[in-house]
């Protein structure tokens, strides 16, 4: 019997244990699935073979096509670096004190010439130029922002950030799925895309205007315009005991922290994302200690923690949001202590898009960042990465912005220095704009009746931007002794600088003479417009370049007729806006009004403010009248740490141009510098072009010695 | 990305109205028409985010 259950378990444990022909029908779509996914494998492996077969012939023909470029070439390598609002009465100035012994032997031995900028004289829209070699009638970019003709709500010109949403179908599922993506609005054709074409190798990098980066061959890493992880243009965070009133402005977010004893916690707010249809806050719990007696606090964040002491930055700190499972948005700060008794504060610089992990593409190819952060750590990669409206509320000190603003300007020359030194041939261009965030905040130290200066410091950074032009030249020299005669080496500026002591609110001024109409029973100061009835309203002024006429057909609620009426209407304003006087005391705080029409050239004009407004020097578009604010004053007096500035009228903020190669021409302008360099490497001017060939005679090859 | 074939005879005269508005190419001056043109059906969208995005630009 025993054997018999032993010969029946042995059959059932073969009969389960060993595998047996099971019988189904395979239908036509499991082929056709299984062919296809075998014809992508044949696809591929076809596509490979044919690609290493092609290799010799495509290597032969691109050797003969870079062989003919060279021979045509009238340059080893272009380098151009940018000194954003480099001003050139202060190079004079600071040449004859012997502050820029560099810059000052390249005037000698290449050229220096001023450097005509746009038409307005505004960072984005002078790059732009610089870009294409057009006016910014054929790029489109004419401010830092604009307004939507159809909500008149401000609009990045240079970028759109949106939710793309798709439908994966998968069968009946039908799955949605969003991402975001980032659209180029600049217009026009960049010389390095040009150079491209042609096998010419440019890099790219920190050049404002490059966010999302176009596709060419080059590398090319986003600069101005690059939003912060919270997709604004930078938001930094208060953590503090202290109430938000006393010492927080609009600018940032306040986090309030939670004393244990010794012991704190505080939340970071991150970006909102969407979850199952509703809106969620991303957030980040960090907690630390304090060391009084060491005066020191130690802060947690995530897996990280850094040792703090009043004054001092800490390096940069991965910040990670969990946006859901597998799901993480990575961001990269600064923390620095700002006080740690009777109350505590930690300033938290915006939170940068992480280089090594970015969530929008801020370079090209999209490895770019990784690798370069990879290399030389991390750094901040934020289109305006120097926090001015900190300093300007009073969250940070004048020491501490240098400081950021120095740190920043440190990463970009490594950068720099590295594609300097590793670079053979092509096109490099770097632009630093270390230059017009110093001068923005430090410009009040230049003139002593600078109506900023009250009550503030007027001893202690006097020297600031003398400081900073001396540094600039300093990297020239750096430059100059990594290059040598067959390399043409430019440095140039987009516009240069002036004071900012008064604004100049032409909304209220418009709304004084009744161009402007405010809704019915509606008071003043509503941000963007929020009060003007847009059905009665015939002019208004927007952001810091100019006035637009609400034109029938172009924006929403148009009222003036295009024709007879606006051309009247643009006269009358040019007119009463040139002879604009302050309390009626002689002084004119506009220079000239510039019609676009007229001055501006090229298929975008129409989006162009209709008139430039071209303010007198110490003035600029006031606080108020730059966020559609209506004020009872016309004229308010900056008090605020900005106190430089260049949205004036462009003749009287021109650039700098310096090139190691003499140039003869006598008035070079910022859209000459692409033409120039296509002709430097032997391709012709595009008929597109605005600008014109700078004639450069090459010099003999022979090394610059630098000073430093 | 998505590409829209035309006869070749107004491809020519593409070109020639890009050149002479200062397009860089036909293919901008094409696109600027197409947006200007869809523009006309867009809906306007009240984008609350809009005026958060400028949010610590010290210019303004």
């Amino acid at each position: 019997m025993k054997r018999y259950f032993y010969c029946i378990g042995l059959f059932l444990s073969y009969h389960f244990a060993l595998p047996t022909a099971a019988m189904a029908y395979i239908g036509p779509g499991a082929g056709f699935a299984f062919m296809s996914s075998f014809f992508v494998l044949i696809a591929a492996g076809f596509i490979t073979f044919f690609a290493l077969l092609s290799w010799p012939l495509r290597a032969v023909v691109l050797f003969f096509k870079r062989r003919s470029i060279k021979q045509n070439s009238k340059a080893r390598r272009v380098i151009l670096v940018g000194f954003d609002g480099l001003d050139p009465k202060l190079c004079d100035a600071f040449m004859a004190k012997g502050k820029m012994p560099n810059l000052k032997r390249i005037s000698e031995t290449g050229s220096y010439r001023t450097l005509k900028t746009t038409t307005p004289a505004i960072s984005p829209v002078a790059w732009s130029t610089f870009s294409t070699g057009v006016n910014p009638g054929k790029h489109r970019i004419f401010d830092f922002f604009t307004r939507d003709p159809h909500t008149y709500l401000p609009v990045l010109s240079s970028a759109a950030i949106t939710t793309s949403k798709r439908t994966l179908k998968i069968g009946p599922v039908q799955i949605p799925i969003k991402k975001a993506t980032a659209s180029f609005l600049r217009k026009s054709v960049s010389v390095w895309t040009i150079l491209g074409k042609k096998k010419i190798f440019s890099s790219v990098l920190r050049v404002p205007i490059t966010f999302p980066p176009e596709k060419f061959y080059g590398t090319c890493l986003s600069a101005m315009c690059a939003p912060d992880i919270l997709g604004t243009q930078g938001t930094y965070t208060v953590f503090s005991t202290r109430k938000p009133s006393e010492k927080n402005g609009s600018a940032g977010n306040y986090a309030p922290i939670k004393l244990i004893g010794n012991n704190f916690e505080s939340v970071i707010t991150g970006p909102a994302i969407e979850k199952y249809g509703t809106k969620k806050t991303l957030q980040l719990k960090i907690n630390g200690t304090i060391d009084l007696k060491k005066s020191i606090v130690r802060l947690t964040v995530g897996t990280k923690t850094v040792e703090l002491s009043v004054g001092k930055y800490s390096a940069w700190m991965p910040i990670v949001f969990k946006a859901g499972v597998r799901k993480k948005v990575q961001g990269i700060a600064r923390f620095l202590l700002t006080e740690i008794a009777p109350d505590l504060c930690i300033y938290m610089t915006p939170i940068n898009i992480d280089p090594e992990h970015p969530n929008l593409p801020i370079s090209h190819p999209g490895y770019y960042a990784i690798s370069a952060s990879k290399l030389h750590g991390s750094f901040s990669t934020l289109g305006l990465a120097e926090d001015t409206w900190a300093l300007d509320e009073g969250v940070i000190d004048e020491k501490a912005f240098l400081d950021q603003a120095y740190d920043i300007y440190e990463e970009r020359k490594t950068l720099l220095m590295d594609n300097v030194r590793r670079g053979k041939d092509g096109f490099l261009a770097f632009v630093f704009d270390t230059s017009d965030r110093i001068q923005h905040m430090f410009f009040r130290y230049q003139s002593e009746d600078h109506p900023a200066n009250q009550g503030k410091d007027t001893a202690l950074h006097k020297d600031t931007i003398e400081q900073l032009y001396n540094k600039m030249d300093s990297l020239a020299g750096q430059i100059m002794e990594c290059t040598n005669g067959k390399d043409l080496v430019m440095f140039v500026s987009d516009h240069g600088f002036t004071s900012f002591k008064y604004g100049v609110n032409l909304n209220s001024w418009l709304w004084k003479e009744g161009y402007l109409s405010l809704k019915a029973g509606a008071g003043l100061d509503g941000e963007w417009f929020s009060n003007v009835d847009w059905t009665k309203t015939r002019a208004y002024a927007y952001g810091l370049a100019g006035i637009f006429i609400n034109t029938k057909g172009r924006e929403r609620d148009g009222i003036v007729e295009i024709g007879k009426e606006k051309k009247a209407l643009i006269a009358e304003l040019k007119d009463k806006i040139e002879s604009l006087s302050v309390d009626g005391n002689g002084m004119r705080p506009i220079r000239r009004v510039i019609a676009a029409r007229g001055e501006l050239k090229g298929p975008y004009v129409n989006d162009a403010p209709d008139l430039i407004i071209g303010y007198e020097e110490g003035y600029r578009a006031s606080w108020n009248c730059a966020k559609g604010v209506i004020t009872e004053q016309v004229i308010e007096t900056n008090t605020r740490c900005w106190s430089g500035d260049h949205c004036v009228d462009p003749e009287l903020v021109p650039g700098v141009f310096f090139s190691n190669w003499k140039m003869e021409d006598p008035e070079p302008a910022l859209q000459d510098l692409a033409p120039t360099i296509l002709d430097i490497f032997g391709i012709e001017k595009q008929k597109f072009h605005d600008g014109k060939v700078l004639p450069f005679v090459q010099p003999e090859s022979k090394k610059i010695k630098p000073n430093h | 990305m998505p590409k829209i074939k035309v006869e070749k005879d107004l491809y020519e005269k593409m070109k020639d109205c890009a050149e002479i508005a200062g397009y860089s190419s036909p293919e901008e001056f094409a696109i600027h028409v197409l947006e200007k043109e869809v523009d006309l059906f867009e809906n306007a969208e009240n984008d609350p985010d809009v005026m958060e995005r400028l949010k610590g630009l010290g210019y303004i």
